[in-house]
């Protein structure tokens, strides 16, 4: 990852061992305001939307959808604008 | 009282699915914003199955046209999970909290839905359990309630469905959860009978004292 990039990173959710992406709610190359509707993971039966954490382009997504992730892991990258 | 410590109970009585769905949405738009306090909703559906992100098509048993003949409308909607079934004599609760008073903690928030009908049904003797991996509420392998939440801005709504006296001609028209399982209701555990209403206003009594709130009964026309 280039030192420039803002990382999309899986937030806490508790005491949840896991997630699943289940979908991308924008595609590489949109453009993005800090807090747009990013994408949504489910965990425990619970859809959670991931707000996008700055302005910039969606420029890399490491967790496609069915992927399992963990809280801290790189789910894509912004690059700022 | 400070609002910050209670939670506003809005009892809707019967209401059609698509009308309630929309109340839900204006809410949490209005929680999200602060202009209103912790609310839960507690209401009882026509005929409806609601297909979660997960959800698929393929676990519906039967044809368009006999869905057509029944009356019963399918809605995709965002909540977690797959296929449920809601109708008359089931309890539904929508929970539109925000988590951010309850520690951020997604597991905590499904434990308390399940816990609160979880007592509600031991003050009944009826005892029941969790199903690890499988959210809800099981009585002997059978499912009794389901779960399907969506979290928006740390915000929640959908919630829990609780089978009180549910006609299981419909639910046998789908998987519900998408697994081949079978479903219980209230009625067919208890010698006592029990109206939707009542053990609606135990589980949300049970919910509150889970989270620590008071309860305080409000009208439709104070939350829009």
């Amino acid at each position: 990852m280039s030192t420039d990039m803002i990382p999309i990173r899986m937030p806490d959710l508790g005491d949840v061992s896991k997630a699943v992406v289940v979908q991308w709610l924008q595609s590489i190359g949109c453009q993005l305001v800090e807090g747009d509707d990013l994408l949504e993971v489910e965990t425990e039966k619970t859809t959670f939307v991931i707000p996008a954490p700055a302005s910039g382009r969606l420029v890399a997504i490491h967790a496609p959808e069915t992927a399992a992730v963990t809280t801290g892991e790189s789910l894509g990258e912004i690059e700022p604008e | 009282m400070n609002p910050n410590s209670t939670i506003g109970h809005v009892s809707l009585g019967r209401s059609d699915y698509g009308e309630t769905l929309a109340l839900q949405r204006a809410l949490h738009t209005k929680r999200c914003s602060d202009s209103l306090g912790d609310i839960l909703l507690s209401v009882e559906h026509n005929p409806v199955f609601t297909l979660g992100r997960s959800g698929s098509r393929d676990h519906i048993l039967v044809s368009d046209s006999v869905l057509e003949q029944q009356g019963i409308k399918i809605y995709d909607i965002e909540r977690g999970g797959d296929i449920t079934y809601h109708g008359p004599g089931q309890l539904v609760i929508y929970p539109i909290l925000d988590l951010r008073g309850y520690g951020k903690d997604i597991h905590r928030f499904i434990w308390s839905l399940e816990e609160a009908m979880i007592q509600t049904l031991k003050a009944l003797n009826i005892p029941s359990d969790r199903n690890e991996g499988f959210p809800g509420v099981w009585v002997d392998g059978r499912k009794i309630a389901s779960i399907g939440v969506y979290v928006k801005n740390w915000v929640t709504y959908h919630g829990l469905a609780l089978n009180v006296h549910v006609s299981q001609e419909h639910f046998r028209m789908i998987n519900p959860c998408g697994l081949s399982v079978e479903t219980v209701s209230v009625c067919d555990l208890s010698d006592v009978p029990v109206k939707v209403s009542e053990i609606g206003e135990r589980v949300v009594w049970q919910l509150g004292a889970l989270l620590e709130k008071d309860i305080v009964a409000m009208n439709r026309e104070e939350v829009i």
